[in-house]
């Protein structure tokens, strides 16, 4: 390089320096909309207001513990479900658990609180009028109270930013240290409060009065909870000493008000009602509880997330996963939301109302013994491989599909062997028996496309000799690829609310025990019991358990009533093996064996997980949560 | 071309050789060890694995106070040999001990510290036997607080690691109640009905352990028991 040629490009470099003033480079960049245009423009504000939605925690069909909104473009998750993590239900395949890793939503949940911080700043400048604005005031401290509900329900006390911060420089002054657990919770309800004095009454997919109230009741139970419940989990540490974590058992009183009273709002309004509430029998009731998540376009509903479209970002992965192998109409990866044998014995049955009905298979009545099939033993036998589930609670049959029930028409094969008629067993070993000029298979039929239960075979047959029913499409056959599903997603509905009601009445010892009774057994005759039960704690905790089951519920309820620990120590869950029965050849006979799941290990929930590890603490300088 | 391609690949080269070179810091060259104690029996202090007591050391110096976790060893020793020398405050915390305070540790090569600690618990004159298809434990307890005993349990592994958070099949009773120094406490797990994890003809070890009903105790335990089933 000559001296000529250095000077000319640092003559070029400096001219190019010193003119970076020049109005040319001022250029508004125009893949991006400035702040004054959109929300200047009343649609502008309801695009971005789209947006603020779309953003809401919601644990729907697209939540996973990976986050929210898991339905991108190749959404892969292996059809793990947050059930999963739970006494609901297992995966055909996975044995994961409660990692330190899942379930997070720090990024997500306070991106979202900065958008509606921005919104909140523009609102008085908008060009709308007064009752518009109010409205969009409302809006607001709903989708914050949402954000800030997920955050509390995770790590407890956490950084409140109550207006959108500027960034002048000085990235210090942006740092918000976490507020005690309680001033959360009491900002979630203030929230709620200022949602419901400014949002109208009307019933939409947006929010109003009724979505707060249903927030307010559910967020209120929550914390009510953790003060009265607290103490089953002790923890230590410098979270704890600056009360970040944990509440006085004595906050817990005035929590339960806040729920009674916002649950009484949405029961007494007169807007919502449990869709049909009156089934002629058992039956019919199964069928209505099906309906009711089936199309979740019915006055029960008080919040529900839409799904219009297939597509990524648009459709969910529900139908794909987890309906049945023998309708997987192509798909190669079905099956695999396989409900326990605990759950389903935790359903009533008729004949014996206000008791969980574990399902007895033998003579001897032992429901603990998991050693597997004994010739020995005396099994009972049952004509169909669903007689069993006979006089069980409906809400079992419109939740999982029963082995030989009737799914899109066709029986649902779930067998896992059979016992040879010199009393020896073939269990879960692919294999077949000829008597007789008949030939028996291990699992109900000869090839795999013939049945749905207990072959490994890809992956796709349950392990725990129930498949899923709740939420799934009955009504097209399955669309072979990624986001088909279009089903609706009931956020908030009156039977949760109702049975809110009824726990925040019998945990406090206070409100109308009539009416909480009233309406827990409400819920029961709908899904067709004819004799009223007490309110209690049990038969509160039992009806959420098999009403709310696989509304993601239940992993809340575990975790605010500190009962995680103690279900989840060295847990070992079960499945229910039904055998056909050669013994009994000519009759048609089937018998159970109650076992562990098959390939699969105990589970212990670790007491830190009560709340989440907080990310990036090295440079957010926030304290973190206990051992992490 | 061909030499600008050269002069830039010995460029590329030269840079990669050389950028590590001034974050080359030395590796950890520090450690402490010990070992907790009981007071009075002198004899080491049986642990968990999992969810056991740890140690908590903070390093002075940093503006961070989370604390590293060090896991003490199901016979009550403790080890961590990679450790930056230093100024540490080391605290045991969540274990089956009366809590013991902080202490302000200077850490130089390997160093050796001995927590000498009230177990909640002694369990005493323990035996462990089979009889006929029944594993039986007896054993005393000697509480050192007067707090309530949660509950007493024998838990059985095919790992001699065993204790309450890690077994494959345990016999407990809550006993929610202070615990009767002279009564002989007798807990049993039965081998037929348990045939599906403890596997006849194999080896498994037992062991007795007592938790204390206070915030974030471990259990007390006695060594475990290898027996053949």
């Amino acid at each position: 390089m000559t001296i000529n040629k250095l000077s000319f490009t640092i003559l070029l470099a400096s001219g190019l320096l010193f003119s970076g003033c020049n109005k040319v480079l001022d250029l508004k960049p125009t893949d991006k909309i400035p702040a004054e245009a959109l929300f200047g423009d009343p649609e502008g504000v309801k695009l971005y207001m789209a947006n603020l939605y779309y953003q809401l925690p919601i644990e729907d069909f697209t939540y996973f513990r990976n986050g929210f909104n898991w339905n991108s473009g190749d959404p892969n998750n292996g059809g793990f479900a947050p059930a999963m993590a739970t006494d609901e239900a297992v995966h055909t395949e996975f044995g994961d658990f409660v990692g330190d890793g899942d379930f997070n939503c720090w990024e997500s949940s306070y991106k979202l609180i900065r958008d509606v911080n921005l919104l909140i700043d523009a609102i008085p400048t908008l060009a709308i009028r007064e009752d518009e604005k109010a409205a969009l005031v409302g809006e607001s401290a709903f989708i914050k109270a949402y954000a800030y509900f997920a955050l509390a329900k995770r790590y407890g006390g956490v950084s409140i930013i109550k207006g959108s911060q500027k960034y002048t420089g000085d990235a210090e002054s942006l740092k918000v240290p976490r507020s005690t657990e309680k001033e959360t919770w009491d900002y979630v309800l203030e929230l709620c409060d200022q949602a419901i004095a400014n949002l109208g009454d009307g019933v939409s997919r947006r929010a109003s009065k009724w979505t707060a109230y249903a927030l307010k009741s559910r967020a209120a139970l929550h914390a009510a909870s953790l003060a009265k419940f607290g103490a089953r989990a002790p923890m230590s540490g410098a979270a704890v000493n600056a009360k970040l974590i944990g509440m006085e058992a004595g906050a817990a009183t005035a929590y339960y008000e806040a729920c009674k009273s916002a649950s009484l709002a949405l029961i007494n309004a007169g807007k919502f009602e449990l869709f049909m509430p009156n089934p002629a029998n058992p039956a019919a009731a199964a069928e209505n509880y099906r309906q009711l998540f089936q199309d979740p376009a019915n006055k029960e509903v008080i919040f529900a997330k839409g799904y219009t479209l297939p597509g990524a970002f648009l459709g969910h992965n529900y139908d794909i996963w987890y309906q049945p192998a023998q309708v997987a109409n192509g798909w190669p990866h079905p099956g695999r939301m396989n409900p326990t044998l605990d759950l389903v014995d935790s359903y009533e049955s008729y004949d014996n109302p206000g008791h969980s009905s574990p399902v007895v298979t033998s003579t001897d009545g032992n429901i603990t013994d998991y050693n597997g099939y004994k010739a020995s033993r005396t099994y009972i036998q049952f004509d169909t491989p669903n007689d069993i589930f006979k006089n069980k609670d409906a809400r079992l049959w419109g939740t999982a599909i029963l082995p030989s029930t009737l799914w899109k028409s066709i029986p649902i094969i779930i067998q896992a062997g059979y016992v040879k008629p010199d009393g020896s067993a073939v269990i879960r070993t692919n294999d077949h028996i000829d008597i007789g000029g008949t030939t028996y298979y291990t699992y109900g039929a000869a090839s795999t496309s013939q049945y749905s239960g207990f072959d490994t075979y890809g992956g796709n047959n349950t392990r725990t000799g129930f498949s899923f029913k709740k939420f799934m499409n009955q009504n097209a056959p399955i669309v072979p690829g990624w986001n088909q599903s279009t089903t609706d997603f009931i956020d908030f509905r009156l039977a949760e609310i109702m049975l809110n009601y009824a726990e925040a009445v019998v945990e406090s010892g206070t409100g109308d025990a009539a009416l909480a009774a009233k309406v827990m057994n409400d819920i029961r005759k709908r899904a067709a019991h004819t004799t009223d039960i007490p309110l209690t704690s049990d038969n509160v905790q039992r009806e959420r358990k098999v009403e709310l089951a696989f509304e993601n519920k239940r992993f809340w309820d575990l975790i605010r009533r500190r009962e995680y620990h103690t279900e989840f120590n060295n847990r070992m869950l079960h499945s229910l093996l039904p055998l056909r029965d050669l013994r009994a050849l000519p009759a048609t006979k089937y018998i159970f064996v109650r076992v562990d799941v098959p390939n699969t290990n105990t589970k212990t929930f670790q007491p830190k997980s009560y709340y989440r590890p907080i990310p990036g603490i090295g440079s957010n300088g926030l304290i973190q949560n206990p051992q992490y | 071309m061909n030499k600008l391609k050269y002069i830039f690949f010995a460029t590329a080269l030269a840079l990669g050789m050389t950028s590590c070179e001034k974050d080359n810091y030395d590796g950890p060259t520090a450690g402490l060890s010990g070992r907790f104690v009981d007071v009075k029996t002198k004899e080491l202090i049986e642990q968990d694995i999992i969810l056991g007591t740890t140690i908590e050391i903070i390093e002075h110096g940093y503006a961070s106070r989370t604390p590293q976790a060090l896991i003490v060893k199901t016979d009550g020793t403790y080890a961590n040999t990679m450790l930056f020398a230093n100024t540490y405050t080391v605290t045991p915390v969540r274990g089956n001990f009366l809590p013991v305070d902080s202490q302000v540790v200077d850490i130089k090569g390997q160093t050796t510290l001995d927590f000498s600690v009230t177990p909640y618990i002694r369990v005493q004159d323990v035996s462990i036997v089979k009889s006929g298809t029944k594993v039986v434990a007896t054993f005393k307890l000697e509480q050192n607080v007067i707090n309530n005993v949660k509950k007493i349990g024998l838990y059985a592994h095919s790992d001699a690691r065993v204790g309450e958070p890690m077994r494959l099949v345990a016999s407990e009773i809550n006993l929610n109640a202070p615990s009767d120094p002279t009564h002989v406490y007798t807990l049993e797990i039965d081998l037929a009905a348990n045939s599906n994890t403890l596997k006849p003809g194999n080896k498994y070890y037992f062991r007795v352990g007592a938790l204390i009903d206070a915030g974030e105790a471990k259990p007390n335990y006695r060594p475990a028991v290898r027996l053949d089933i």
